[in-house]
């Protein structure tokens, strides 16, 4: 007997969203744009939150949109880091060349870890701790892509 | 609280392409733990589904199973989670004194889809999505490495760890046959091809094909239909925070918490001494020790250490744990399964001797951001 399998892939509707990202993201882009960093800290506890974003959860309480805003430097510090074959948006057979190591980077003054690419650097030689400062992309588009990662600080 | 009565069950053999569609095994698992019980669907007064719109490739999934799960023209409800989260629905509604006997089954079919790329889905769609980065294995490969570094645990401690569930497996009548290794060895655990460093597939529950159900009623009920209900005295769940870059990977919060909740309802003061045996959703081998620590069944940093065998001191996933079938949506839901088999002395080659007092834990999300876990107890005459 055959074993019949039918592609839903075929079936697919197109559902574009349109998130909107609020007013703190809105302008942690325009500074991203102008390749800088803003961080919002909570008046409250005293959390710095990179990416910023409008509600402590700790402390649930608003963060107020105004006189709460941290100038960022660029470099941050690895604390936790995986290097994989595999790119996550596809099926596991197809398998890269390639490794991509990626990062949990806490960027220096910030509370919250982000999770981008550590690029310049053999995974054995990869330090929990170590420096890192970040690499833009070519282009610039006010968009999460605009980090295109973070190498080690003097190299390695 | 009043009791919840585990009444019937059933475990559809879990396969990496099971050889029927998910109707069919909806089916065989409600009809299957309807007749464990010697009951019908009419006794049904609601039935609770556990399957994901992602995973079946389509929105509220759950009505197209309506019929063969036998909630056709039944109070029926969803729980888009782990099926150890459906149970904790069935229990509010056993426990509004609506219902007389629910049907809880979960279960979906990982060979039609591609699960990891999927959980991508679940990021933060405007932050980290379009980056893809963040998915079930690389969570769970930040989360294994913040474990070693924090408590200076080595690779070699965590391949332990699925070295015994793959063993344990072998023992497991209901275990996916790619999950059974009684030879396997910590050197080919460490030896097998990385995920993302340091998980390697050894050490990933992969998942697959299954579906499970069980069957929940008040405690009056429960006593109606048999002598010897499984008896669920405790339960909690608990949630962390989303973002991994917030969460300190190397315990779990929200498992301490379950684990307080369900210990203080079912009166347990000394999980280390009253527990007799655990079946612990572990998505990951280093899962296993991490959940322990925060169960307070050993110290934290110390959960590798743990007897967990079989025989030892407390036996933790002797039926192999999820490693032995992750059944996405009926994981959890076949803990609470295998615990009740050890309560009732089922469990045949993996049988813990003497078993009283039993955990089952279920979770969901990214480095298992939700926990749950419930405490059994009875299963004997």
């Amino acid at each position: 007997m055959v074993k019949k399998l039918i592609d839903v892939a075929e079936g697919i509707v197109r559902a574009d969203f349109e998130y909107w990202v609020g007013k703190y993201m809105d302008k942690f882009y325009e500074r991203l744009e102008k390749q800088q960093f803003i961080a919002i800290k909570c008046p409250s506890c005293n959390k710095v939150y990179f990416p910023p974003r409008k509600v402590c959860g700790e402390c649930f309480k608003t963060i107020p949109l105004e006189n709460c805003w941290v100038d960022l430097a660029t470099t941050g510090t690895l604390v936790n880091f995986t290097a994989t074959n595999y790119s996550v948006m596809e099926r596991r057979k197809k398998k890269n060349e390639k490794t991509t190591i990626i990062g949990l980077i806490k960027i220096d003054g910030s509370d919250t870890a982000i999770i981008y690419p550590v690029l310049d650097v053999q995974e054995k030689d990869v330090k929990l701790g170590m420096k890192l400062d970040v690499v833009w992309n070519k282009k610039i588009a006010g968009s999460p892509g605009d980090i295109k990662g973070f190498k080690p600080v003097g190299g390695t | 609280m009043e009791k919840v009565g585990i009444v019937g069950y059933c475990q559809i053999k879990p396969s990496m392409d099971l050889q029927m569609d998910r109707y069919e095994a909806a089916f065989k698992a409600v009809r299957g733990a309807l007749d464990s019980a010697n009951l019908k669907r009419k006794d049904l007064t609601s039935v609770v589904s556990s399957t994901n719109d992602f995973y079946d490739g389509r929105t509220i999934s759950n009505c197209f199973t309506v019929d063969p799960s036998g909630s056709y023209l039944k109070d029926e409800t969803k729980v888009e989670m782990d099926g150890a989260y459906a149970v904790l629905y069935g229990m509010m509604r056993v426990l509004s004194g609506n219902h007389k006997l629910v049907a809880v089954w979960g279960g979906s079919m990982a060979s039609c889809f591609p699960y990891e790329s999927t959980t991508l889905l679940s990021t933060d769609p405007t932050f980290e999505r379009p980056t893809e980065l963040v998915n079930v294995m690389t969570a769970g490969a930040f989360q294994m490495r913040a474990y070693m570094q924090k408590f200076d645990v080595k690779a070699e401690d965590i391949a332990k760890v699925a070295v015994k569930n793959r063993k344990n497996a072998a023992k497991n009548d209901f275990a996916l046959p790619e999950s059974q290794n009684a030879k396997i060895t910590v050197k080919d655990v460490l030896a097998a091809e990385t995920l993302s460093s340091p998980v390697t597939e050894l050490m990933y529950a992969r998942p697959c094909d299954g579906a499970a159900c069980i069957l929940l009623a008040p405690e009056q009920q429960a006593l109606k239909i048999r002598e010897d209900p499984v008896w669920i005295t405790g339960v909690g769940h608990s949630q962390e925070q989303y973002y991994l870059g917030e969460r300190d990977l190397s315990k779990s919060l929200s498992m301490e918490n379950a684990a307080k909740m369900a210990f203080k309802m079912a009166k347990i003061k000394d999980p280390q001494k009253d527990i007799d045996v655990a079946e612990i959703f572990e998505h990951f081998a280093h899962e296993e020790p991490i959940f322990s620590e925060a169960i307070g069944l050993c110290e934290p940093g110390k959960g590798t250490s743990l007897s967990t065998e079989i025989n030892g001191e407390i036996p933790i996933n002797p039926s192999g744990g999820a490693t032995s079938g992750n059944v996405l949506c009926a994981t959890g839901l076949v803990r609470l399964i295998e615990a009740a088999k050890q309560l009732r002395g089922e469990a045949k080659n993996h049988q813990v001797a003497g078993a009283k007092r039993a955990i089952a834990s279920g979770q969901f999300g990214f480095s298992a951001q939700n926990s749950i876990l419930y405490i059994l107890e009875g299963g004997k005459k």
